[in-house]
């Protein structure tokens, strides 16, 4: 599967940088417009593509890009790129979730400037378990705001005071983790830009990252995925389809993608014309992952008592097993990337100037 | 209307309470969802000698006669421990079919050592074709000479393994859809022909695959009248949808009482959670959610009781109402616990699903609300 993989991410970069799809073209990337890109990202979307994981690539390429050093790019893009190198991203922390900011993590400088000793726990660390590398936000001063005096390091996980313990979630799966750093000395060459500046840095990515997460293709594919499971199960002398309480669920989720697609083209109609993304942007993870969850429901609803069955082996219809781990494993969605109570904090004080 | 509990009533939910505070935390209920039988046998017996396991079974045969509130009250405490025994299966579907439908001998046999904690037994009902369709039956039992030949497979059939019976709906006349020609047949696990492949569920319980090949039980082994089991089953599923609603307001009762708990410790913006008004105001609708399930309960549970030919309606509401409920305080208790609502190492990671499983259990929302609109 890995070789199947490997090739794919060959091929797309053999197309011209696809497979690093928002990558510039200084870096080998194919410059796409948001229009193109947005075209690309759809047709990647309406097929079963492996996906790429989005620490690497997604989200610590453009920090380096824009404010790393050129050794830093030198050093860690063809990595990131070719997929040889993990990483993870380490920003929450048990005192710091929604309010990120809060963060406690301490680096602190040695006396001959060297290098930072980083002390501190992160937490919902996804994939820790297999990262060669953590880039992380850490406390380098206690002054001022809260979002002063956060510096943005690179860490290897090998060093021997990192320590990663797995947390079990929900669906019985392991992909988070705590990150434990016990006095790990880190070289002053591995921070990214200035000292103090992590959160200018990390918070440009955060919106862009959240807008991400409103999977709406996945949700349209989903959804007619979900209407033909639920056309398997037999109810009477019909299907659950047929029932009119089920039925009406599946009409009002149609109908809100409908809305949501075109809003996501509203947003990138702004964008390409050289606007910002508008605030209609901060509506795509908010209702995009309440969407998601509720196509999780109905598929859950299809496999009825066939949800039980915990085993190595899946009974009933085939889309069962699945169905009851992504309803528990969705439960998330509406969690990470910033809960969508906050979310709704963000969207009345920068779009309606409430604080 | 008088809707206090009797005395006896209240030392009853406290004998539980007291049990599940002393035996039933979350690591020791781990242990058991992880050992060989999935519960305690030990608890099993101490569930027969403080009266729970005969509550519901007649005077006459060894139990306390206690009626459908006895059972309410016992399964909303059981929900707050999340208890793993096989209280369901054993006590209301499998006792409670025999109660109803069985001759005087199969009382006389299996009902004061159901009560005494000396056998368990299970109900077998669910078939993979239409599995939201207790009528849907495509076993089959063919009769010879004294006999009863069983052929078919049973699905998700809860605590089989663990059971010394199991009760089995097969079609003894008529097409896999008709609601007459079902009849109900005690089979001991042990039987030749009878087979199972078990699992866990994401629950934490037991159930099994059942298959049955060539499995020959004596005509004995029938219980009520060839052909009419259907009644028996939706008298007894009733029950079990009473019992499981009241073990669902047991879980939300915990569930919403422990994010209150959570969102008072929790600081994040420098203020506790609970002190943000959209988390009050989230905590209230669970708690106003909560209360109007607890309320359609009790009133199905009375209805039922007194055999109330609107029974049925109100059993029909409940279930979706308890599906509805299950949802938006289990999925809003793990909103407001964030990441840690995500983590096994939470009990409301169990008891959210256990809520999801009871949603699917006997039929989930969409099948009850339209039962109840038609």
């Amino acid at each position: 599967m890995w070789t199947q993989r490997g090739d794919w991410f060959k091929a797309l970069a053999d197309q011209g940088g696809w497979d690093v799809p928002k990558w510039p073209t200084d870096f080998g990337g194919p410059n796409f417009t948001p229009t193109q890109r947005y075209i690309f990202d759809l047709e990647m979307g309406k097929q079963p593509t492996p996906p790429q994981l989005p620490f690497g690539v997604g989200m610590l390429a453009p920090i380096l890009m824009n404010y790393g050093s050129k050794a830093q790019q030198d050093q860690f893009l063809p990595g990131i790129r070719d997929g040889s190198v993990n990483w993870c991203q380490g920003y929450s922390e048990p005192g710091a979730g929604s309010d990120l900011a809060n963060l406690k993590t301490k680096a602190e400088l040695s006396d001959d400037g060297s290098h930072y000793l980083v002390n501190g726990q992160k937490i919902w660390t996804t994939l820790a378990q297999i990262a060669h590398w953590i880039f992380c936000l850490t406390r380098t001063s206690g002054d001022g705001a809260k979002q002063e005096g956060i510096t943005f390091l690179l860490i290897p996980m090998d060093d021997p005071g990192v320590e990663v313990r797995p947390i079990i979630t929900l669906g019985g799966s392991h992909s988070v983790n705590e990150v434990y750093f016990t006095d790990v000395k880190v070289p002053v060459e591995n921070r990214v830009g200035e000292e103090g500046k992590g959160w200018t840095y990390a918070k440009g990515l955060l919106a862009h990252e959240r807008s991400g997460l409103a999977g709406i293709q996945n949700s349209v594919m989903g959804l007619e995925k979900a209407k033909r499971n639920a056309q398997k199960i037999r109810i009477g002398a019909g299907t659950l389809l047929d029932l009119s309480s089920f039925k009406n669920k599946v009409g009002v989720l149609e109908a809100e993608l409908l809305a949501l697609e075109f809003t996501e083209m509203r947003t990138l109609a702004r964008v390409a014309a050289g606007g910002d993304p508008g605030p209609e942007s901060a509506i795509l993870k908010l209702k995009g992952t309440e969407i998601q969850q509720r196509i999780t429901e109905l598929n859950l609803e299809a496999a009825g008592v066939f949800a039980a069955p915990w085993g190595a082996e899946a009974f009933g219809p085939e889309f069962a097993h699945g169905a009851t781990q992504s309803y528990l494993g969705g439960r998330a969605t509406t969690i990470y990337g910033g809960a969508s109570e906050v979310q709704k904090d963000v969207i009345a004080k920068n779009v309606f100037g409430l604080s | 209307m008088d809707l206090a509990y009797t005395t006896e009533q209240d030392m009853l939910a406290e004998s539980i309470q007291r049990f599940i505070a002393t035996e039933y935390d979350l690591s020791n209920r781990k242990n058991l969802v992880a050992s060989d039988l999935g519960y305690s046998a030990q608890h099993w017996q101490t569930f027969a000698e403080l009266g729970w396991l005969g509550m519901s079974i007649p005077e006459a045969y060894g139990g306390l006669g206690g009626d459908l509130v006895d059972t309410m009250i016992m399964f909303e405490e059981f929900g707050k421990g999340l208890v793993l025994e096989p209280t369901l299966s054993s006590l209301v579907l499998f006792a409670g079919a025999l109660e109803l439908a069985g001759s005087d001998e199969h009382k006389h046999h299996y009902l004061p050592a159901l009560g005494a904690g000396d056998l368990t037994g299970c109900l077998a009902y669910v078939e993979a074709d239409e599995p939201t369709n207790f009528n849907f039956v495509a076993t089959t039992a063919l009769k010879t000479e004294g006999h009863y030949q069983l052929n078919g497979t049973k699905s998700v059939v809860l605590n089989a393994a663990s059971a010394d019976v199991i009760l089995i709906s097969a079609r003894t006349e008529g097409q896999a859809t008709d609601a007459h020609g079902i009849s109900l047949f005690l089979v001991p696990g042990d039987t030749e022909g009878l087979s199972r492949k078990d699992y866990p569920t994401v629950d934490g319980l037991r159930a099994s695959e059942v298959l049955l090949d060539n499995v020959r039980v004596p005509a004995s082994a029938l219980v009520g009248a060839e052909g009419a089991a259907s009644q028996t089953l939706n008298t007894v599923i009733n029950r079990g949808i009473l019992a499981i609603s009241a073990e669902a307001v047991g879980a939300m009762a915990v569930l919403y009482q422990s994010t209150i708990d959570y969102t008072k410790q929790r600081v994040q913006f420098d203020h506790p959670l609970s002190e943000f008004q959209v988390v009050k105001h989230r905590l209230t609708e669970m708690f106003i959610e909560y209360n109007l399930a607890k309320s359609l309960c009790m009133k199905a549970t009375m209805l039922l009781n007194q055999n109330s030919g609107d029974a049925q309606r109100h059993i029909h509401a409940l279930k979706f109402l308890i599906g509805k409920t299950s949802r938006f305080v289990g999925q809003n208790a793990v909103q407001l616990h964030g990441g840690m609502g995500m983590t096994e190492d939470l009990a409301i990671a169990h008891y959210f699903k256990r809520l999801m499983m009871i949603d699917a259990t006997f039929g989930h929302t969409d099948i009850h609300l339209d039962a109840f609109v038609q």
